[in-house]
């Protein structure tokens, strides 16, 4: 009996040790020093210029807050994809390999997509901010990626509406060789025959294309009246160049679901006056949580901020504004609190995340470039629609 | 007609753009990765001699000078102790050239994209036949051609053009004979990338300026540098012109098939004629 008692209270002291080691090594795990974001995003390749503003937008939702959450400074590490799906995926095994707390990015949708896999098999947090393909917030898809900003469905779109809207018969339309935006032009194809729009001609040029004159002058050839230009970043401020050369933009609407901001028609110069675009963020959007924005953004890098520098900070600053309120190191937490979380006061205005497919339900924006007056760009975006979120979402279905 | 001029403009932009690497490569034997950088620089320098003067032409010859010179400094500090060694010396400092060279440019003018105007004298269009033509890509096409000849006569008829077709074959008997090699080279070198630098500045207003300008164009140079033969400047201007043909064409008639057909082309040379298209033999003692 006294073998049976020792062993007893040596199993309890074992287990007690045991216990407290668990404890203690679960404190050490839940109370790190620092709170690790890991970025992913094109530094380089045809979206480099977007990911430098997406960095900046980051910065200002991360300054604002002290650089602090939970009581912990925030540590950012930035990597470049080059716009690559596979270098998003190493970086991204890297930065989590490195204990990165969630991963930002990436920004162009194949590499989002590719990084999206590997955060739902690695349970870590994933912000989309800028990524617009349809199938990063799907029903049932990942339970730890989140999307703060539009989807290419919702551009798409006020696309067709501005078709409609305009009454235009015939369009060419000009789609990049990659998926989702073959994917968003197939939807516009099935939408344009019941609409009465016709397709008179189309082009896929690949991304990164150097030279539109072929395509400018059949466009100009045909008796389109209007130009559906399902590109962007350098591949639609070319074509725009080009496009200005023979005037195309006098004879023919010209727009498309991302085809300009303040960024694109300043590369492009004055032929981008009149061009009309879908905009995911604007900083001529007014309301006090832009203005904010809009100060602190130009008192800190001296411009405007740009579409990219929006999302990207209001889609950082609405995270983690919602791990802060969670007061907790449980990732687990962070993503359900997220999937019920309301924006009221976000800097597009009210933003809801839907939980069946972790999208954020939000206004959509019609602009067209026009004459800036300082200190606004010389070329600066108009907002002419506003469409409700109830136009640019279809209701969630398995 | 439009798709003949846009054919040819494309070939001309080409030319421009591979002409330099041609250079180098046919009379130094470097294989220069560095050279979209340098276009990369050229462009810039031109978009900011052009902000600064006002004037387009100002901007083209900054720009040719400015990465003559950056050619030359290149050559004379990094290239020179590695012509002796494998090629892959050569690859590899040329490789870091381009991330050197795109870090400056990232440092003096950011990441953003930059904005060329098309100077006045050719901001228009002509008529042609019923096709608009911008008339800034005639004047490609007639740049280019006087490129092309200035290249060749200074090259084949010129004295200079001797020595360094000399110091090319057989540089240890011009050595010999008491004329600098290392300065001829030297020359080449620069000459090479000032070409590089003039078509960055020609092109500015056709593209946005970015720092993607240093990567994105060096496969349609050694396209054309693989199908003119290396080395080959004549062989160039007809490979450029070949590619300029088949994309505009191929835009009209087969869209989807454009890539292709130019890497199918490109494929075939290597398989049947892997000294290019327009190699032609030369006789040897």
């Amino acid at each position: 009996m006294d073998n049976v008692a020792k062993w007893f209270t040596k199993g309890l002291v074992v287990a007690a040790a045991a216990t407290l080691g668990l404890v203690s090594n679960g404190y050490a795990q839940g109370k790190p020093e620092k709170f690790k974001i890991g970025g992913v995003l094109s530094l380089s390749g045809p979206y480099g210029l977007l990911g430098e503003d997406m960095r900046r937008g980051v910065q200002i939702a991360v300054e604002e807050r002290g650089s602090k959450v939970l009581g912990v400074p925030i540590e950012i590490t930035w990597e470049d994809d080059e716009t690559k799906p596979q270098p998003a995926v190493q970086k991204a095994t890297k930065l989590i390999s490195e204990g990165s707390h969630m991963i930002f990015g990436a920004l162009s949708s194949a590499s989002t997509l590719a990084v999206m896999n590997l955060t739902k098999q690695r349970k870590v947090p994933h912000l989309v901010t800028i990524s617009a393909d349809d199938k990063i917030t799907v029903p049932g898809g990942s339970r730890y990626t989140f999307r703060t900003s539009n989807t290419l469905g919702m551009e798409n779109r006020m696309a067709l509406a501005y078709m409609q809207e305009r009454k235009l018969k015939k369009i060419y339309v000009v789609t990049a060789d990659y998926q989702a935006t073959r994917d968003g032009y197939e939807w516009i194809k099935q939408q344009a025959g019941p609409s009465g729009i016709q397709i008179v001609g189309e082009d896929f040029p690949p991304l990164g294309n150097r030279d539109y004159s072929s395509i400018v002058d059949k466009i100009a050839k045909s008796d389109a009246d209007g130009v559906l230009l399902m590109l962007t970043g350098s591949d639609v401020v070319t074509l725009l160049k080009q496009a200005g050369q023979v005037n195309l933009g006098k004879s023919k609407l010209l727009f498309g679901p991302v085809a300009a901001d303040e960024t694109m028609a300043a590369a492009v110069g004055p032929a981008s006056l009149g061009v009309n675009t879908g905009l995911r963020y604007d900083h001529t959007i007014d309301n006090p949580a832009n203005r904010k924005f809009v100060e602190a953004y130009r008192k800190k890098f001296g411009i405007f901020p740009s579409m990219t520098a929006g999302e990207a900070y209001d889609g950082m600053a609405w995270w983690l504004d919602t791990v802060e309120k969670t007061d907790s190191w449980d990732k687990e937490k962070w993503v359900d609190a997220f999937a019920a979380s309301v924006r009221e006061n976000s800097v597009e205005g009210k933003k809801t995340m839907r939980a069946c497919d972790h999208q954020a339900l939000q206004p959509g924006f019609w602009g067209e470039v026009v004459q800036g007056n300082p200190p606004a760009p010389s070329l600066t975006m108009k907002i002419t629609k506003v469409f409700p979120e109830e136009k640019l979402f279809a209701a969630c279905k398995n | 007609m439009s798709t003949i001029v846009i054919g040819l403009s494309l070939g001309m932009l080409l030319f421009l753009l591979a002409a330099g690497l041609t250079l180098i490569f046919g009379m130094l034997g470097v294989i220069n990765f560095a050279h979209g950088a340098i276009y990369m620089l050229g462009a810039y320098v031109s978009y900011e001699t052009g902000r600064r003067t006002g004037s387009f032409l100002m901007g083209v010859l900054a720009a040719t000078i400015f990465t003559a010179l950056v050619g030359a400094v290149i050559e004379k500090l990094t290239l020179r102790p590695l012509y002796e060694r494998p090629h892959f010396y050569q690859l590899i400092l040329t490789f870091g050239l381009i991330l050197i060279l795109s870090d400056v440019v990232r440092f003096i003018w950011g990441p953003g994209y930059q904005e060329v105007a098309i100077p006045p004298l050719w901001n228009g269009t002509v008529n042609m036949l019923g096709s608009t033509i911008p008339m800034y890509r005639l004047f490609v096409i007639g740049f280019g051609a006087l490129v092309s000849v200035g290249l060749y006569l200074v090259l084949e008829k010129s004295t200079f053009g001797m020595l360094v077709r000399a110091a090319s074959s057989d540089a240890e008997m011009v050595r010999i004979l008491g004329l600098p090699v290392g300065s001829i080279r030297m020359a080449v070198f620069a000459i090479g990338c000032g070409l590089s630098g003039l078509a960055g500045a020609i092109a500015a207003p056709l593209f946005p300026i970015e720092l993607g300008m240093a990567t994105n164009t060096i496969i349609d140079c050694f396209i054309v540098v693989i199908l003119g033969g290396l080395g080959n400047i004549r062989g160039a201007i007809a490979a450029s012109m070949l590619i300029g043909m088949v994309r505009a064409l191929g835009y009209v008639y087969l869209p989807g098939w454009v890539d292709i057909m130019t890497f199918v082309l490109l494929i075939g040379t290597l398989l049947t004629r892997p000294q290019g298209l327009f190699y032609r033999a030369t006789r040897t003692a």
